[in-house]
């Protein structure tokens, strides 16, 4: 592992008429980008749309000005762009040309048939789950369409935690907006803070150093490391299986109070800031976190061991909540849900500007079988990969430090960082270092269509089981 | 499995928390009302090793039919408002609120103001007050365990 992946986050702006907007769209596919998102901006009659595509380390913004906001929808092209041409529609008034039905997505209207996908038959019923739910779980709706215990079709509806962060964050100093991306999501708060902070640095024509860049992959991994122990209880307990979820909860607490001795928090709050980092672990203490990591590792593959080799608790898994292949890429999934179908895809690999080096593979499971058991099994791999990195880092001592000017400014900038649950993207766009617009699109969001896929055609007793195998949050969704 | 009980056999409570007696139970229904689920986590964790709040009869229950206290997260957006209350109608007397986290007690909350409703404590009567973002479990449990004055 070494920092020779590219420097920085680059990106390029291609700004087109609203009648070429497809046809550019298009073309992105056709060579081989890979949709992340897009987005609305601008304000009043002064709509802008754009759509974000991958090529290696680096980002494509296509961008278009809309006419009386309507659009041309991209949806037949990329699925996975559903969710945000909904959003635009709801928080910007955009009107999609052939997106149709174009259903709700932040906004509740009262009546059901509005936001669900009328499924209609023989014995066909709805069963409604939330927002409250029976255990200490975030607030969303579920409808599910059911024949008997049979799941033919899940409506997922979110945003009842919608705090209007991005909107927030408007018209704030750069610096100032760093919290309304942490603060989107407890268990993400350092993707989203990078990704935020990478995002602002690519605008203002920064360059992270060595220091920074090592101090930022640290934190990102130790984050890795207590949502993956936590997902892994959670399974567990969608199982019914008590030990393993008490043995990984304990676990993962061991990996919180590191956090805690190291950054002052437990959740590493406040441990990432635009230009700059403080995070300092000087070589005693490195030596003794190091210490603490690799017992955390061997207990961590002991009570992984016992559950991989435990029948009843296997028996739950294989061939539940099956995303094949060909619907992770069609639906666009990311992180771990995405690899345990088979799509060799981490934004760790491109890793510009942090320390993962140009040798990182993503991670693979024995069989890319896209159930349950292969999103379970991703875990436990990636904590091995994890454990590595860090015991790598900590050879030496994090230090402090600063980015320094290398370019110039730029109104837009952009950044992807793989989080626990895939990749994150953020675009910040700026007018003398104020905050015009703020977009975070974090793995989550990329994958709850995913599961609501992965949903269909299995049991309602599965469900809580397939849910904690994404165990997406609501929280950086909702925003 | 029993190598998996053993290991949790050596998990040890570590954590100073008030001896239990009288035999009673206080049950907590939790409302997530716009938190960015770092409460969640750390009510999760009053539950597992190490704090097991369950050995004081403190319970999360499925249903605010069943709970004594309604424990809240969040700055209540406007979305969650109806649920909310909702769920404290549902609530048999006498019943308590709690307001975990400094969003439920309205300190330094981000949002626009347009997707936020109300305070939690003008809209419901708060009696316990847990602040903290997010308040360690043993705050958590501290401040549930003082609501249940036969606890010495």
């Amino acid at each position: 592992m070494s920092g020779d992946a590219a420097l920085a986050p680059s990106f390029d702006t291609v700004a087109v008429e609203s009648t070429e907007w497809r046809r550019a769209c298009e073309r992105e596919l056709e060579d081989g980008a890979r949709f992340c998102g897009a987005h609305a901006g601008g304000t009043g009659g002064a709509r802008n749309w754009s759509a974000l595509f991958a090529r290696g380390s680096g980002t494509r913004i296509v961008t278009t000005r809309t006419d009386g906001d309507q659009i041309e929808t991209i949806v037949d092209l990329v699925p996975g762009g559903q969710w945000d041409e909904r959003e635009a529609h709801d928080l910007y008034g955009l009107r999609f040309d052939g997106h149709e039905p174009l259903r709700p997505l932040v906004d509740h209207p009262a009546e059901t048939a509005a936001w669900t996908t009328p499924v209609e038959g023989n014995g066909v019923h709805q069963v409604a789950v939330g927002p409250v739910h029976a255990g200490v779980i975030e607030s969303g709706h579920f409808r599910f369409h059911v024949v008997g215990e049979r799941i033919l079709h899940l409506d997922p509806r979110l945003f009842y935690k919608h705090r209007g962060l991005e909107r927030a964050a408007e018209g704030r100093r750069l610096a100032d907006g760093l919290i309304f991306a942490q603060r989107a999501c407890g268990a993400c708060a350092v993707t989203n803070a990078v990704a935020y902070a990478q995002a602002c640095e690519s605008a203002l024509g920064l360059l992270p150093p060595r220091e920074l860049r090592r101090a930022r992959t640290f934190l990102l991994e130790m984050e890795r490391l207590y949502n993956h122990l936590n997902d892994l209880a959670a399974v567990c307990a969608g199982v019914g299986f008590a030990t393993g979820n008490m043995a990984f909860a304990a676990l993962k607490e061991r990996a919180l109070r590191l956090n805690q001795e190291i950054c002052g928090h437990r959740f590493l709050f406040g441990s990432v800031e635009v230009g700059t980092s403080r995070v300092v672990v000087p070589a005693s203490i490195a030596g003794r976190l190091r210490g603490g990591l690799r017992e955390l590792r061997e207990d961590a593959a002991r009570v992984w061991r016992e559950v991989r080799f435990s029948a009843s608790v296997q028996a739950r898994l294989g061939g539940v909540g099956v995303l094949d292949r060909e619907a992770a890429a069609r639906l666009g999934a990311v992180g771990p849900t995405a690899r345990a179908s088979g799509l060799g895809q981490d934004a760790r690999r491109d890793g510009a500007g942090l320390w993962y080096g140009s040798s990182f593979v993503a991670a693979a499971p024995a069989q890319a079988s896209g159930d349950v058991a292969a999103r379970l099994e991703m875990r436990p791999i990636e904590l091995e990969v994890s454990f590595e990195i860090l015991d790598e880092l900590l050879a030496e001592p994090i230090e402090a430090g600063a980015a320094r000017p290398a370019g110039p400014t730029s109104p837009t900038g952009v950044a992807r960082v793989e989080s626990p649950r895939g990749e994150t993207v953020c675009v910040v766009e700026q007018r003398l270092c104020q905050i015009s617009r703020l977009r975070l699109r974090t793995g989550s969001y990329a994958n709850w269509p995913a599961l609501a896929e992965a949903t269909a055609g299995n049991l309602l007793p599965d469900f809580p089981l397939i849910n904690k195998s994404f165990e997406l949050c609501y929280a950086c969704v909702d925003r | 499995m029993f190598v998996l009980l053993r290991h949790l056999g050596r998990v040890r409570r570590d954590v100073a928390l008030p001896r239990r007696s009288g035999g009673r139970s206080l049950a907590i229904r939790h409302v997530d009302a716009g938190s960015c689920n770092a409460c969640e986590h750390e009510l999760t964790a009053t539950a597992a090793p190490r704090y097991d709040l369950q050995r004081f009869g403190i319970d999360i229950v499925a249903s605010p039919r069943h709970a004594d206290v309604l424990l809240v997260t969040g700055p209540v957006t406007t979305r969650m408002e109806a649920a909310l209350r909702a769920a404290y109608e549902a609530m048999p007397e006498p019943r308590l609120v709690a307001a975990l986290g400094d969003c439920a007690l309205g300190c330094g909350v981000l949002g626009e103001a347009a997707e936020l409703a109300a305070p939690l404590d003008e809209m419901l009567p708060v009696d316990i007050r847990i602040p903290g973002c997010p308040p360690a479990p043993q705050a958590i449990a501290d401040a549930i365990l003082a609501t249940m004055p036969h606890l010495t």
